[in-house]
């Protein structure tokens, strides 16, 4: 018995350490602010995915909304301290440097908190609402069951779900009067990375890889293969795609990026959440062993993960997204209802390209020119697979 | 009286051991004022907010912190009871993950595809979890019985079996749930009204049948063991199988069915996470319950009440923990209170057994290594 209680240790403590987590810092609110305001602080919370802070993307742009654009503070050490307004001019892209100017810093508090799992979500949207949160976002498609239903149990309660309407049991539309949906047309953005991508590649063939396959992450694929397809119809033939079916899987991101690699795929753009955090490792690495390769990265400007072998990013502005509630809520103009982001709307957009490869300026140009024309409404990039074959545009 | 105390007091030091040392890391890496601050968040997070209860605040503040942590222990309950009675029968179970897994599953799909009024969809739904877990557990059975394969190896294969078959190709694959076109959607169909475990207090909380479920179950379990003679023949067997055959218990029938309770009791762990509070198998189901379970089991002493209390405090813990992060305290503490009061547990083993290896040998040389034999009496 004692000998079997001995192997059961062993065994445990070696499951347990899977679970260990890098990332030293975690948490929210720092000591109470002294700043002589006006008013009090409004606390805004936010109730962000498993993925957890630092995943340099999705959950990383929507703590940058809050803490660094809405509060003006930045997170160190389990502390926020002040930020300076060049912080937030820099992670806006060169064409949108115009809007630091209006990113003001408002009274509000941030409340953050993290989810180990996905049964956490109701009660960590519960718990911010009772501590007082005027507004609680729920940042991700993964949260629409749990922003319902806190929702529907605290009617007075106001709600920002980014990535998703709410949805009733059967799946369909549900209005609800204290929340505000947040969508993005992500294809208009991945068009434009992919047109880029269609410019730069050598070896005639890119790749994309995409978390789990649902009708959101497929709007990053037809919207890439519209692009390849404008500005490299034949590369855009042999477009190869793969989903890891995750989004918290590192290794199965590497994995099936080295295999894109070893097929030939020279410009990969990953829409995978944390693995694609893998995807650009894999990229890195096939880097340092000779091969000219790039990746593209997604939501936020991943440029800092790997200097060189980030070409660009699709940026998914769900920062200002979640400014702009914060700041309706502040000024008292907060409404429900549902908002749909594009390029014209700069709710998504690309980064700036910081790598240099021969004819940049030429290729930019070309991807402005597209872009200008997608924001006057003369190309009409199609968001589901079914619109993809017939889809034609005329090359820049 | 004082016997049990003495199997009692060791889990209780530790894990009072594990709150003061994790006490002592916030404290150093924070200020002494943060560690207790968020001490007691955790605990007003857990055991419902007293103070300001009796300040007046509405009951709200103590209903939903208790069915939060009640839940939490539900589950814990559930996946330490499977592990403590496969231990009974000297199987290690660390595959109550798995099979807590396919529960899950089975009660969200019976829970969603069948049409039943409530009094028989609730049941159905548990059983299926039941008969999924029981199942699954049963295939590292017959491995043991029929093929020698050693419980451990077999059952934590088959926990990355039941993730990579259920997580990342059923849920996201043939059983993901559907929604209107363009709409992204988590997890599988949501079940139907009829299946929900019914809430106990209303709009006060979630607190749900889970609870009390688990709460009798664990009585079953305890009463089963130590009143009845299967249960009785279960722990012989697991004191010693050669022993215990040879005074004409059925080992191997004892084997399966202590296996295959152990995997229903995990798996109902799975069906009251699905059908109390999240209404569907969840896009990926990453807490480790059935890890936990083992943890549970052997602070509990591996006895049935003993893990249900434990469960019940980790439960607290668990639930109010997370208010310790808006003091920014780093959301894993809860986790590491638990995993250091197990590694203190773990510390009083090898204590004795180092003790009991000194007193087998006096003074007459190195002891002989391999053989440990188990003096403790069929105690339940």
């Amino acid at each position: 018995m004692l000998r079997l209680q001995v192997l059961a240790l062993a065994a445990l403590l070696c499951a347990c350490s899977k679970k260990e987590e890098p990332a030293p810092a975690a948490g929210a609110q720092g000591p109470a602010t002294t700043e002589p305001s006006a008013r009090k602080p409004i606390p805004v919370g936010l109730v962000i995915d498993v993925g957890g802070r630092g995943d340099h993307s999705f959950n990383d742009a929507a703590l940058r909304g809050l803490e660094l654009y809405a509060a003006g503070k930045r997170y160190e050490g389990g502390k926020y301290v002040d930020a300076t307004p060049t912080e937030v001019r820099e992670t806006l892209p060169p064409h949108m440097a115009s809007l630091a100017s209006s990113i003001q810093p408002l009274p509000v508090k941030p409340m953050v908190l993290q989810s180990k799992a996905q049964e956490d979500y109701t009660p960590n949207l519960q718990l911010l609402v009772d501590q007082g949160a005027q507004l609680t976002v729920g940042n991700g498609y993964m949260l629409a069951n749990a922003v319902r239903a806190a929702a529907q149990e605290n009617p007075k309660a106001r709600f920002l779900l980014i990535d998703s309407q709410v949805l009733d049991a059967q799946g369909k539309v549900l209005k609800l009067p204290n929340v505000r949906t947040v969508l993005f047309k992500e294809q208009e953005g991945s068009f434009l990375v992919g047109a880029l991508a269609g410019l730069v590649t050598k070896t005639g063939k890119v790749g994309f890889v995409g978390g789990i396959e649902v009708p959101l992450i497929q709007r990053f694929e037809v919207g890439y293969r519209a692009g390849v397809k404008t500005t490299n119809p034949q590369v855009a033939q042999t477009l190869m795609s793969v989903y890891t079916g995750s989004f918290n899987n590192m290794a199965a991101g590497k994995q099936v990026a080295q295999d894109l690699i070893a097929k030939g795929a020279d410009v990969i753009f990953h829409a995978a959440g944390a693995d694609g955090i893998g995807v650009i490792q894999a990229v890195k690495e096939a880097r340092a062993a000779g091969k000219s390769v790039y990746a593209i990265g997604v939501d936020s400007d991943q440029s800092h993960v790997a200097p060189d072998a980030i070409l660009t990013s699709m940026m998914k502005h769900t920062d200002l997204a979640i400014y702009q509630a914060t700041k309706d809520l502040v000024e008292g103009k907060f409404s429900a209802g549902e908002q749909v982001l594009g390029l014209k709307e700069n709710g998504v957009g690309m980064a700036e390209v910081r790598v240099d490869f021969p004819g940049k300026a030429e290729a930019l140009q070309k991807v402005d020119a597209l872009r200008q024309r997608i924001v006057a409404g003369e190309i009409q990039v199609p968001a589901v697979p079914a619109e993809l074959a017939s889809f034609q545009a005329a090359a820049p | 009286m004082a016997e049990r105390l003495k199997a009692i007091l060791p889990s209780v030091l530790s894990v009072l051991l594990a709150l003061a040392v994790c006490w002592a890391l916030i404290a150093f890496t924070m200020t002494s004022g943060t560690a207790t601050d968020a001490y007691l968040q955790m605990l007003w997070g857990g055991i419902g907010n007293w103070p300001s209860f009796l300040d007046g605040a509405a009951a709200t503040v103590l209903t939903r912190p208790l069915g939060e942590s009640a839940m939490k222990a539900a589950l814990l309950t559930l996946t330490g009871l499977s592990v403590a009675v496969a231990f009974k029968v000297g199987l290690f179970n660390i595959g109550a993950q798995g099979q807590m897994i396919l529960g899950a599953l089975a009660a969200a799909v019976v829970g969603a595809q069948l049409s039943l009024p409530s009094a028989l969809h609730v049941p159905a739904a548990l059983l299926g979890a039941a008969l999924a877990g029981a199942a699954w557990a049963g295939l590292a059975a017959l491995l043991k019985l029929y093929r020698g394969v050693h419980e451990v190896i077999s059952t934590i294969m088959l926990n990355w079996v039941a993730v990579s078959l259920v997580d990342n190709w059923l849920v996201i694959g043939p059983l993901r749930g559907v929604a209107e076109a363009g709409q992204s959607i988590t997890g599988t169909a949501e079940i139907q009204a009829t299946a929900v475990l019914p809430r106990l207090l209303g709009d006060l909380s979630r607190l749900n049948l889970g609870f009390p479920l688990a709460l009798l179950l664990a009585l079953a379990v305890w009463a089963w063991l130590a009143r009845t003679r299967p249960g009785f023949e279960t722990r012989a067997v697991g004191l010693g199988a050669e022993a215990a055959r040879a005074a004409g218990v059925p080992v191997a029938r004892r084997t399966g069915v202590a296996m295959a309770l152990a995997g229903a009791l995990a798996g109902l762990a799975g069906a009251v996470l699905v059908l109390g509070t999240e209404g569907r198998y969840p896009g990926t189901l990453g807490a480790p319950y059935g890890f936990d379970g083992i943890a549970i089991a052997l602070i509990g002493n591996n006895h049935p009440l003993g893990a249900t209390v434990a469960a019940l405090f980790f439960g607290v813990l668990r639930a109010g923990g997370t208010r310790m992060q808006l003091l920014g305290v780093h959301k894993s503490f809860p986790e590491l209170i638990q995993g250091l009061a197990l590694l203190f547990v773990a510390g009083r083993m090898v204590w004795l057994a180092v003790l009991r290896r000194r007193q087998a040998s006096p003074g007459s040389g190195p002891a002989p290594a391999a053989v440990t034999p188990s003096t403790e009496a069929p105690r339940v």
